[in-house]
């Protein structure tokens, strides 16, 4: 209901008073229409293919970490921050790409912000892209140690995928039906896990390491190659497995709520132990997507704009998204305070401390699906490796993209910093878009306990809500040099901003006085570094913002004042 | 008579990545020059582009949507309705399985042909056919939307 009144009065404010959408505005699409980038689209086609780009596993992962605090707090930060921070974050980045010829956020900041700001941005995005490798790797990793039936499922998916992508591209088929028996196939396999477990732990123990490292190793070796396989080989055939997967587990979660009707049994308020992260800030970078990510900004800007048919589109295409994540983040609260257990002291046991409830979050979810689809029949056992079946597959193709695009962004800064040779080899870039996330995966401390599963989790949302910084300043200038209101923008840039730089001053002073090496020579230094590069966001937004206000700027077709990107190319 | 025209995408020109943070495959970031597409299949993305291209400048009374094969949330609920009008459920529901075929050009939901084998020239003759099944139509006129100002 309040993301329904979001949508319909603050994003038609948004729309009117701040981002003044014009209907008759001749949009990038148009502009530059070339039939392969840039082409005008049906707002609903935008929409899906908006949505599916930003909507995955990381809003459930943040989600099943901050119930820790009690589903009240976890969930009013979802719901405010998708309605006054996210959509107005997605929204106004998509906004002000489409006064921009649909450049992205990295290069409008330049325009915008500095010369500079594209450096920040390069850098943000770097440690960005480290953090969610590092994660989705730990998270697909403790998930297979917990549910072994899940790995020839998985495994088995990707020879499945690229013969079903093969057969629709060789025969030009329709690509529905092969792509449904894929999805029976996969469900088929997990019976197949079931009866033969793929356990790695004597692996892991004959070379004398975790299981844990065993799969890393394994996971970033497959991207690895997977990111150097054309994208219409592995990951379209994938995504369209996935897709089906993704109606399959929404209606399993909200069937099996209907028919179940489990009662949420965690605490509204959760009276946590001495000494764990205090709610004020950990809650609010914990849970980055589902309440606001920086990364949809990445996808509103650049792709998402060269589509946009009437500008007016982009608030039902922007805001929506950022509602669609929201309603995703929702989801996963229900799981794991209503679905994983039926009372509290069992919900108690698996929320003790911030250790145990971070290492455990994503099984704790997949075991809350697993209750749902028991609800409607599925046996347990099944159940259970179904829905970690779907987190992972999720998890995995956002690993596929994200390690590619980490390539993309190892030879962007190799090109600024002149190191040529590293810029032009694929193989090279690729290796060190692995090895970074990789050596963070690595990185030792709690055993199964997930401590540096917890503290790199939070190091990402800092990394992800700097992203959101940066573009929430880029949307800010501009709509202050549109004479219009920039609080809504300002608003929640601050909030964040103070946020995530308290987040890292405590996180560092933590790691400083920790008893590992790791903390005091791993994660202590790239706190450092994070919170350098937030201290410089500020310092760049802050005066980004005064000169914004300062100077004049013409409203009418130039909403930059001397930029001309509006009408020139 | 407005005729409602789609280009499915080519195989080829995928769009692939799920995921929070994981964003658009092919060009997440748009740098220029950092396209893990369909440049190795750049004839058959060009053929469909032009055959929009066209469509849009020769037969404005066309809705024209180039839609991915993937984004089934787009396409089987609206091919399902133009077609179950018409032909009923049961074809309806195979003209909406068809849809989902790359390269396809759909025409009020019903699956004409492939983009690649017909080529621009062919469909933009059979759309302009299906709008005035007498074909008179000559010259070129402007898409409605080229005559907007910023």
């Amino acid at each position: 209901m309040l993301f329904f009144l979001g949508y319909r009065y603050y994003s038609a404010y948004l729309a009117e008073r701040v981002y003044a959408l014009d209907p008759g505005f001749l949009t990038p699409a148009h502009q530059f229409r070339d039939g392969i980038d840039f082409v005008p689209t049906n707002k609903h086609v935008v929409f899906g293919h908006h949505f599916t780009s930003v909507a995955g596993a990381a809003p459930i992962v943040g989600p099943a970490i901050a119930v820790f605090w009690g589903w009240g707090p976890a969930l009013a930060w979802i719901v405010l921050g998708t309605i006054f921070a996210a959509g107005v974050h997605d929204f106004g980045s998509l906004a002000v790409s489409l006064r921009h010829r649909a450049k992205n956020i990295g290069t409008i900041a330049q325009d915008v912000i500095s010369k500079r700001a594209r450096t920040l941005f390069l850098l943000i995005i770097f440690f960005l892209l480290t953090l969610v490798n590092a994660v989705f790797a730990v998270v697909i990793s403790n998930l297979f140690i917990a549910n072994p039936g899940a790995v020839i499922p998985i495994f088995v998916e990707i020879p499945l995928a690229m013969a079903i992508g093969q057969y629709i591209y060789k025969t030009r088929s329709a690509a529905l039906v092969p792509s449904i028996l894929g999805v029976i196939g996969l469900y088929l396999l997990i019976w197949v896990g079931q009866q033969f477990p793929i356990d790695l732990a004597p692996l892991a123990e004959a070379v004398g390491v975790e299981p844990r490292t065993v799969w890393v190793v394994i996971l970033f070796a497959y991207t690895f190659v997977a990111s150097r396989i054309p994208v219409w080989m592995l990951l379209q055939p994938r995504d369209y497995i996935n897709s089906h997967q993704l109606f399959i587990a929404l209606g399993v979660i909200g069937l099996g709520m209907l028919v179940g009707w489990n009662e949420i049994v965690a605490p509204l308020v959760n009276d946590v132990p001495d000494g764990s992260p205090s709610i004020f800030p950990f809650l609010f970078i914990t849970i980055a997507c589902g309440a606001i990510s920086g990364f949809h900004s990445l996808v509103s800007s650049g792709t998402t704009a060269k589509q946009i048919d009437k500008e007016t589109d982009a608030r039902y295409v922007g805001y929506m998204g950022a509602v669609g994540e929201g309603s995703l983040a929702t989801g996963a609260v229900l799981a794991v305070t209503a679905g994983v257990v039926a009372t509290r002291s069992e919900w108690e046991a698996l929320y003790p401390d911030f250790a145990t409830a971070s290492g455990g979050a994503v099984g704790n979810f997949v075991n809350g699906v697993a209750v749902f689809a028991n609800n409607l029949g599925v046996p347990l056992e099944l159940a259970v490796i179904f829905a970690a079946v779907v987190v992972i597959s999720f998890a995995a193709t956002t690993m596929d993209t994200g390690v590619r695009l980490q390539r993309y962004i190892v030879q962007e800064i190799a090109e600024l910093a002149g190191w040529h040779s590293l810029a032009r080899n694929l193989t090279l870039a690729g290796l060190v878009a692995v090895a970074v996330p990789m050596a963070m995966a690595l990185v030792p401390g709690g055993g199964d306990a997930g401590y540096t599963f917890g503290v790199l989790w939070r190091l990402f949302g800092t990394t992800n809500q700097l992203t959101a910084g940066l573009a929430l300043t880029v949307v800010a200038v501009w709509v202050l040099r549109m004479k219009r209101n920039p609080l809504p923008a300002v608003t929640p840039l601050v909030f964040l901003l103070a946020m995530t730089t308290w987040a890292l001053f405590s996180q560092f002073w933590d790691f400083t006085q920790g008893e590992s090496w790791s903390e005091r020579w791993v994660l202590a230094p790239l706190d450092a570094v994070i919170f350098v590069l937030a201290l410089w966001l500020i310092v760049e937004a802050a005066g980004a913002l005064r000169r914004g206000s300062r100077r004049e700027y013409d409203e009418a077709g130039s909403p930059l004042g001397d930029d001309s990107d509006v009408t020139t190319r | 008579m407005t005729v409602r025209v789609v280009l499915v995408r080519p195989w080829t020109d995928a769009h692939g990545g799920t995921g929070c943070c994981g964003g658009e495959a092919r060009d997440g970031l748009c740098f220029d020059g950092r396209v893990d597409g369909p440049r190795a299949h750049d004839q058959e993305v060009g053929t469909v582009a032009e055959a929009h291209l066209r469509l849009l400048a020769e037969v404005p009374e066309a809705d024209v949507q180039i839609v991915g094969a993937d984004n089934t949330a787009y396409l089987l609920p609206s091919v399902f309705r133009a077609v179950r009008r018409r032909r009923g459920t049961w074809a309806a529901l195979k003209e909406a399985n068809r849809a989902t075929t790359a390269g396809s050009l759909l025409v009020d939901g019903e699956r004409v042909g492939d983009v690649q084998q017909m080529g621009a020239e062919a469909v933009v003759t059979e759309v302009r056919r299906r709008v005035s099944p007498a074909g008179v139509r000559t010259g070129r006129s402007r898409s409605p939307r080229a005559s907007r100002t910023p």
